[in-house]
């Protein structure tokens, strides 16, 4: 198969998977495509929006779509870890020989739903950590790796901080995208209505394999990026940071700590993938801009001020990329410098 | 791999676009620059004659062209000219991509279905201008300069002024210069002027407290006209109310009578200094536990102190001392004892002027300062609690100056703070001061108000939307107060 047949399969997998999601999903077109970014560039991601938006609904619909195992975990206070990972067990074998026996938590499945994340405690959230960053789990000394693709899809509500345990820093990280499920519009509303409380519930077809999620991965990996876009990138990730010499004012005035290097990584690794589900084979300064705010804003932390003066993430990330824009080489005429 | 010929032709063309605005561009600004110095030969038109408008012209010519020549000679790097076309064509950074890793080693085989496809978008281009016209702010000012050299050209030329002074020749003749007269006569004409100058300011200063209050015009040499003359007027209504209001300097005069005796300070006083070393040697130990050679040698100072100002308590050290010699610590003590009684009595007594009672703190019930009630220490704390000192006026209720106010380390747990600036960067949340007031001690009672503190902090956190972020911090805020 040449390049351009890999790519237009691509497009066309990810078009018709879309599609399968939303005979279900009404709306959100803009979150069903970063969910199925995320997927396919390998990383996690963070739905948060509140109750009755369809969150887990839209998850559970991406599995119907795959022929992939799924399980949920019901984030609660008083989940442990070896709810999710596992736990040796005593089994008796038939010569009635007892030894330890490791069950399989349901972290052991290719589509992870963490539902309400951030209602269970640090100690559990973090039971995901290895799972998410290194696809393999440490049970008793002997690390087990998780089915591939593993794809953790974790919900959270923004409002009832009540007997919530927001997640730490290093957990937020690891989701390559963190993205706000808005309210419907009006039409949106009404179609949700009809084809929620219609006779005949909507069946979803399973139209992706795993192992075509692993290919589609690697043909992401070989999409070229161009030096000016890379640099663009890179100087984004900078200005998030108000030490940087060179960081805007919005920068230096809002924020206490910067995006990561993993920052930079989403921002392309999406990019890459949006590209070519565009058709395109490369990155664009585009892709960049239209990432920014799902790849960054879980990764930036306001400063008291920001808090204060209650500046949306989103606002301040489009400045941001403006601002390195207007810095780097893209935003000048060519022949003024 | 199809070759990026096209798109090298594409982006030679952007590039001579870019040559051609830039030779506009810089055209422009020198041909400003050269007008405005048309205009500058223009206005030495009288002296300059016909070259004035020669060199304008040549000026007007050089510009213009040598801008041209600074556009066209500049270069343009590929990657800006990929770029610059990648926006004319809306083509997502695809040719700027293929062109950069048509070459590279590394490249990935979609690298190719990149290429073939820029090239395929590149030929279907229309031809067009990529690189918009920018004018420079100064080419738009350009006009100006031109239509004024324009005017200056066809105006008859300028007179220019000539550079000379003035001359007052003819005047001169119509104020002649009377005959000198002989100098006593000048002598004894300047005499009396000069002496008005000088009494006039000595004479209003006299004045000044009988017009003070006076209404109407400010007149010649009054100081209040004075004063509204100056920048203190701004600061004070008028002279008068500033001399009411005055500042802490003004009141600190009227009440001389008030100010600290610095000669009876705390360490001046003889009896003080061996005051204190007795005290150091027999605070917290019991009598058997004081060290002989310590209670000599204070025994000893004590005598010597005697002797050299005739004081009454020689015998009682001496007493000691022999005491002392003899084995007899307990007696030494006592008659140590003694020796400071009179010591502390001379020395009050040495203050009879401002009526302070001699004796001990316990002999004078009843008019004593110390509200306490003599809880807390040995009469000795009472006497020279720190920090309060003996300074007229300020120590005793029978004193006409008043009670005395409650002090800074007045209660052995209160300490003061003294607050002092520290160095290096300043952050947002740090409360040290800078300038003067960093460089003030802090009279705060900081034990007594910091707990208070600390609890208003904790309700304001639980009541009010702080960050949760900013908790911790605003905790170890007041844990690094508390530790100071």
């Amino acid at each position: 198969m040449t390049q351009d047949a890999r790519v237009q399969d691509f497009v066309a997998s990810f078009e018709v998977l879309r599609a399968e999601v939303e005979k279900v999903i009404v709306g959100h077109r803009e979150i069903i495509n970063h969910v199925l970014i995320g997927m396919f560039a390998g990383g996690h991601v963070l739905l948060e929006g509140v109750p009755g938006l369809g969150k887990t609904l839209l998850i559970k619909t991406l599995a119907e779509g795959l022929e992939l195992s799924f399980s949920r975990i019901q984030f609660t206070p008083d989940l442990m870890p070896a709810d999710i990972i596992g736990t040796n067990i005593i089994v008796e074998d038939a010569d009635g020989r007892k030894h330890f026996q490791f069950q399989q938590g349901p972290i052991f499945a290719h589509i992870l739903l963490a539902d309400e994340i951030n209602r269970a405690t640090p100690k559990t959230q973090s039971a995901l950590l290895e799972g998410m960053q290194e696809s393999a789990v440490t049970v008793g000394g002997v690390s087990r790796p998780l089915p591939g693709p593993f794809f953790v899809l974790a919900t959270q509500n923004p409002i009832e901080m009540e007997g919530t345990y927001p997640l730490p820093e290093a957990q937020l990280d690891r989701f390559l995208f963190k993205l706000r499920v808005r309210y419907p519009a009006l039409e949106e509303l009404n179609a949700i209505i009809d084809r929620t409380t219609q006779a005949h519930p909507v069946t979803v077809d399973r139209v992706m394999s795993g192992a075509r999620v692993m290919a589609f991965r690697e043909l992401i990996r070989e999409v070229p990026i161009a030096a000016h876009v890379r640099d663009l990138a890179s100087t984004v990730i900078m200005a998030t940071h108000p030490a940087w010499e060179h960081a805007p004012e919005v920068a230096r005035r809002f924020i206490r700590y910067g995006a990561s290097p993993r920052g930079a990584q989403a921002l392309v690794l999406g990019s890459k993938v949006r590209a070519l589900a565009e058709g395109r084979f490369n990155v664009s300064v585009d892709d960049l801009r239209a990432l920014a705010a799902p790849a960054l804003r879980h990764r930036i932390i306001l400063n008291f001020e920001g808090e204060a003066e209650g500046i949306d993430i989103d606002v301040l990330i489009g400045q941001i990329v403006e601002s390195a824009e207007a810095a780097t080489v893209q935003g000048k005429e060519p022949f003024l410098r | 791999m199809a070759h990026p010929e096209t798109l090298d032709r594409l982006v030679r063309r952007v590039a001579a676009q870019v040559r051609r605005r830039r030779i506009e561009h810089y055209a422009l600004r020198g041909a400003f620059w050269a007008s405005l110095v048309a205009v500058l030969a223009l206005l030495f038109k009288q002296p300059l004659g016909g070259w004035a408008l020669i060199v304008a012209v040549a000026a007007l010519a050089v510009g213009t062209l040598g801008g041209a020549l600074w556009g066209a000679v500049r270069r343009t790097p590929t990657a800006d000219a990929a770029r610059l076309a990648d926006r004319a064509w809306q083509l997502e950074d695809r040719v700027a991509t293929a062109l950069e890793w048509a070459e590279r080693p590394d490249r990935t085989p979609i690298v190719d279905a990149l290429v073939a496809d820029t090239v395929a978008r590149v030929e279907q281009l229309e031809a067009r201008m990529a690189a918009r016209r920018v004018i420079p702010s100064d080419g738009r000012l350009l006009p100006i300069p031109l239509a004024l050299a324009l005017a200056l050209a066809l105006a008859p030329a300028l007179p220019l002024p000539s550079g000379r002074l003035p001359d007052f020749s003819a005047s001169g003749s119509e104020d002649p210069i009377e005959p000198r007269a002989d100098a006593t006569l000048m002598e004894d004409r300047a005499k009396p002027l000069a002496k008005d100058k000088l009494k006039s300011p000595a004479f209003e200063e006299r004045d000044f407290a009988t017009r003070a209050g006076g209404s109407g015009g400010a007149m010649a040499g009054d100081l209040s006209a004075i004063f509204k003359d100056t920048n203190l007027s701004s600061q004070r209504p008028d002279f008068q109310s500033f001399l009411k209001k005055g500042d802490d300097r003004l009141k600190l005069l009227e009440q001389a009578d008030r100010l600290p005796d610095l000669q009876s300070d705390f360490t001046a006083s003889q009896y003080k200094m061996v005051y204190r070393k007795s005290k150091s040697l027999t605070s917290g130990l019991r009598p058997d536990q004081i060290s002989p050679q310590k209670l000599k040698e204070l025994l000893e100072e004590m005598e010597r102190l005697g002797r050299k100002g005739g004081a009454n308590w020689q015998g009682d050290a001496a007493e000691g001392m022999e005491a002392m010699e003899g084995g007899q610590t307990d007696r030494a003590m006592e008659a140590m004892q003694r020796a400071l009684d009179k010591m502390r009595a001379q020395d009050e007594a040495s203050r009879s002027g401002k009526n302070l009672k001699g004796g001990r703190e316990s002999n004078r019930s009843g008019i004593g300062r110390d509200r306490r009630g003599g809880d807390g220490g040995g009469p000795e704390d009472q006497d020279f609690g720190e920090g309060e000192g003996l300074l007229p006026g300020k120590g005793r209720s029978g004193s006409p100056k008043g009670e005395a106010t409650g002090r800074l380390r007045a209660s052995p747990y209160d300490v003061g703070v003294e607050g002092e600036s520290r160095r290096g960067r300043k952050e947002g949340y740090d409360t040290n001061l800078t300038g003067k007031g960093g460089q003030m001690g802090s009279r705060l009672q900081y034990l007594g108000v910091i707990g208070q503190y600390r609890k208003m902090m904790e309700d304001a956190i639980a009541r009010e939307s702080v960050p949760r972020d900013f908790h911790s911090q605003i905790k170890d805020y007041f844990q690094a107060l508390d530790e100071r």
